[in-house]
């Protein structure tokens, strides 16, 4: 059975243009023009099937700016209903939504023009975290020369094994968790430091610096502990 | 301002000494005494003599009535107790009834000849201080900036002047259409009358009240502050007695109201020219920002405009290599699009005042790591390579903006600067600052040509260029993406700036101030850790 994406787009030539390479994909989409349009079918798109007859939605693509709304509600929504993952699509000027959609919950984002090929890397790296709540979390990572065993609290570096401090390695974790999602800073330091500290984006500042130190081979050209300004940090998707 | 706030008195330098009557009883008390002690030793006529220099002495300090009275009292009773027969008002001699009035006369003409001299001496001391008071309040004027603030001076000047509570009304810009308190300053206190007449009389601009030719039954004064053809407030003279209305003090406070009103015409004058010069300056910058969309904008859209329309008109005779290649082309051109259009908002919004900047603390590391990220996207035989200094502080900074700024720069040499030459970033601390410096190994750019590069629109002119060839036309669309470069520095409270290499080549510094860091993490030295401890921390 292919999984079913759901496209909120209110410009028609991209949403027929994404619907085309995805449909190649081999996804089936569905597309909703507004707001209330994209409401109206997670309504009926999620629940039990053989209950409402609707189609099932796997993941959800979120144009922000949209004439009827903002995009929250929705995402409230969604997030009551079940763990769909939820990829903001955004333009440049809407930065501050974009972040607080992405602290509400939202799974990832993307700033307009984008390519195909990202649209299709952050649709992977989301639909293979869906579920985490219910299956088992991702909890082993391996890219490049970095192997981490969560359950075994193992940090290995080209075979040897790296020493963490708990406050690294609870930040590390938190990133492997969301592996090839990004991860906004307050989420990182609600996670780690506790609900009180989410302003203290320096902290994550310090002790990033140090992971990269330990971690990568040049810390000031990163190819795992990427910085998305102004928005969070992401690990390198896993090697497959 | 001291010399407002003199009085007239203390300022006066008079001819004669001020009205007084001791000093005048004692010349009279002196000139009796004298009199009665040379009572028989001289005769009647020096005696007259002594009280003729009396009543001139006395005269000094009299006003003409009393100095008139007091001789024409003294003259009696000279009569009374030296002119024989003594004790009695009758006069036997002619010659002593000659004597008696020529006396009275010329004490008469002395208490008018001084009356009238201290009266002019009075006049003069008033103009002069009026005079004075008058430049002194001008010179304020200039020397202010903005007239309002002294409004309070002007008030305690009026009060002093007129001895009378003094209200104003000072406009704070252009005239409202209603009488709108919002659009007004009020010193002193009016009641709802005053506020009243003085919206009246700034609308007038013509005094009114006791004194003037408009509505004299009033009991207060009103009077105009006057600009040129407007009135920019008005003054109010609490209970102006008719004593007061002979004086010619009203010339003079219509004079100090009429130097405000010219003042604050000045200011809002000088505001509204301000505003000119700025509409006219955004006028230039989107003229200069549609001057590039047109043509920055026409160059990747004809590209793309060809290479699509070539795929969709002729696809089918095209081999897959041909269409891969097209197909790329459109995307490094929109790319190319995104990029400037980022860089024409970005710089459209940082040029509109207050703009919010989302600062946090950002580490050099991480904007260097994502500056190089996004160079490799452009850069695929990896010239651009990143040099960090130790050690850096933390930047208080917009980190979108900042990597924006790298971005910019990153791409500006990767364009001006030879296939093959390194393009390095560099991250170092200069005293107070932090430099982040992007730096190639181009043909550099002509001293003339250094500052205007950031100008928004200019593109670097081909006086330098080793091949002999203009440079300039392989250089499209530099001039916003370097405006907007030095925009953000300068709303970061730094400076971007371009420094010429030793051995060729630009540097492009974008200077930070570091700020105070804020307190560390508590336990950011702990120590490395142990399995025990790491399981009592992790998470279940």
């Amino acid at each position: 059975m292919s999984l079913r994406v759901l496209l909120v787009e209110d410009d028609r030539e991209l949403r027929r243009t994404l619907r085309e390479a995805l449909l190649v994909e081999g996804y089936e989409v569905l597309t909703a023009a507004s707001l209330s349009e994209g409401l109206a079918m997670v309504t009926h798109g999620t629940g039990s099937p053989s209950l409402t007859g609707a189609p099932t939605i796997d993941i959800v693509l979120l144009d922000l700016g949209l004439p009827d709304g903002d995009g929250q509600s929705l995402l409230e929504q969604l997030r009551r209903q079940q763990a769909l993952p939820v990829l903001i699509i955004s333009a440049r000027q809407a930065e501050g939504q974009k972040i607080s959609l992405l602290d509400a919950g939202a799974d990832d984002y993307l700033v307009k023009p984008f390519s195909v090929g990202e649209l299709l890397a952050r649709i992977r790296v989301a639909l293979r975290h869906r579920g985490t709540t219910v299956h088992a979390a991702i909890t082993h990572y391996q890219r490049a020369s970095l192997e981490v065993d969560l359950p075994a609290q193992r940090v290995r570096r080209d075979g040897a094994a790296v020493h963490l401090t708990p406050t690294e390695f609870k930040l590390l974790a938190r990133l492997v968790r969301s592996a090839g999602q990004v991860v906004t800073h307050r989420q990182l330091l609600a996670d780690v430091w506790g609900a009180e500290f989410t302003e203290h984006t320096h902290y994550l500042r310090l002790y990033m610096g140090q992971l990269r130190a330990k971690l990568e081979a040049e810390p000031a050209d990163p190819v795992l502990l990427l910085t998305e300004p102004g928005v969070g940090y992401r690990l390198a998707e896993p090697a497959l | 301002m001291d010399t407002l706030s003199n009085s007239p008195r203390a300022k006066s330098r008079a001819a004669l000494p001020a009205t007084h009557f001791w000093p005048a009883t004692l010349a009279w008390a002196l000139g009796w005494a004298a009199m009665l002690a040379l009572d028989g030793a001289v005769d009647l006529a020096n005696l007259a003599m002594i009280l003729v220099l009396s009543s001139a002495v006395a005269s000094l300090w009299l006003p003409a009535w009393a100095s008139a009275t007091a001789g024409l009292v003294a003259v009696l009773a000279f009569n009374w107790v030296f002119v024989p027969p003594r004790g009695t008002f009758s006069v036997d001699l002619h010659q002593h009834a000659l004597l008696l009035g020529a006396m009275v006369l010329v004490n008469a003409i002395l208490a008018t000849l001084t009356g009238a001299l201290r009266g002019q001496a009075q006049h003069a001391n008033r103009q002069a201080f009026w005079a004075e008071r008058t430049r002194s309040w001008g010179d304020t004027l200039r020397d202010a900036a903005e007239p309002l603030p002294h409004v309070g001076q002007l008030q305690e000047a009026l009060a002093q002047a007129s001895g009378l509570p003094v209200a104003l009304l000072v406009l704070k810009s252009r005239l409202p259409a209603g009488n709108d308190s919002e659009q007004a300053v009020f010193v002193g206190e009016p009641d709802d009358d005053q506020r009243a007449g003085l919206w009246a009389c700034l609308r007038q601009g013509k005094a009114m009240g006791p004194g003037t030719a408009r509505h004299h039954e009033l009991a207060d004064l009103y009077v105009p502050l006057r600009g040129r053809g407007s009135s920019w407030g008005a003054a109010v003279f609490g209970g102006v007695s008719h004593a007061l209305q002979a004086n010619d003090w009203q010339v003079h406070a219509q004079v100090l109201c009429d130097q405000m009103g010219q003042a604050l015409q000045r200011g809002v004058t000088a505001k509204d020219e301000q505003q000119a010069r700025e509409l006219a300056q955004t006028q230039s910058v989107r003229n200069a920002l549609l001057a590039a969309i047109s043509h920055d904008y026409r160059t990747p859209l004809a590209t793309i405009m060809g290479a699509a329309s070539s795929l969709d008109e002729q696809a089918e005779r095209l081999n897959a290599e041909q269409r891969r290649r097209l197909a790329r082309s459109i995307v490094e051109e929109v790319a190319q699009l995104s990029r400037m259009t980022d860089n024409t908002l970005q710089l459209a919004r940082l040029d509109a005042p207050q703009v919010a900047l989302r600062c946090d603390w950002e580490s050099a590391e991480e904007l260097l790591g994502s500056a190089l990220a996004n160079a490799r996207k452009r850069d695929p035989q990896r010239r651009v390579r990143g040099r960090l200094e130790p050690g850096l502080p933390l930047l208080w900074c917009d980190a979108m903006l900042m990597s924006q700024l790298l971005d910019n720069l990153v791409d500006n040499a990767l364009k001006y600067s030879a296939p093959d030459s390194p393009i390095e970033i560099l991250m170092r601390r200069q005293g107070a600052q932090v430099i982040l410096a992007v730096r190639d190994r181009g043909a550099g750019i002509a001293p003339a040509w250094r500052e205007r590069i950031f100008e928004v629109f200019q593109r670097g002119a081909d006086p330098v260029d080793t091949n002999g060839q203009s440079a300039q036309a392989a250089r499209p669309g530099a001039g916003v993406g370097l405006a907007v470069c030095r925009a953000i520095a300068r709303a970061h409270g730094g400076e971007l700036k371009l420094r010429a290499r030793g051995h060729g080549g630009c540097s492009f510094e974008c200077s930070l101030p570091v700020k105070e860091p804020p307190p560390e993490p508590p336990e950011a030295t702990e120590a490395p850790e142990t399995p025990e401890n790491l399981d009592t921390r992790l998470p279940p």
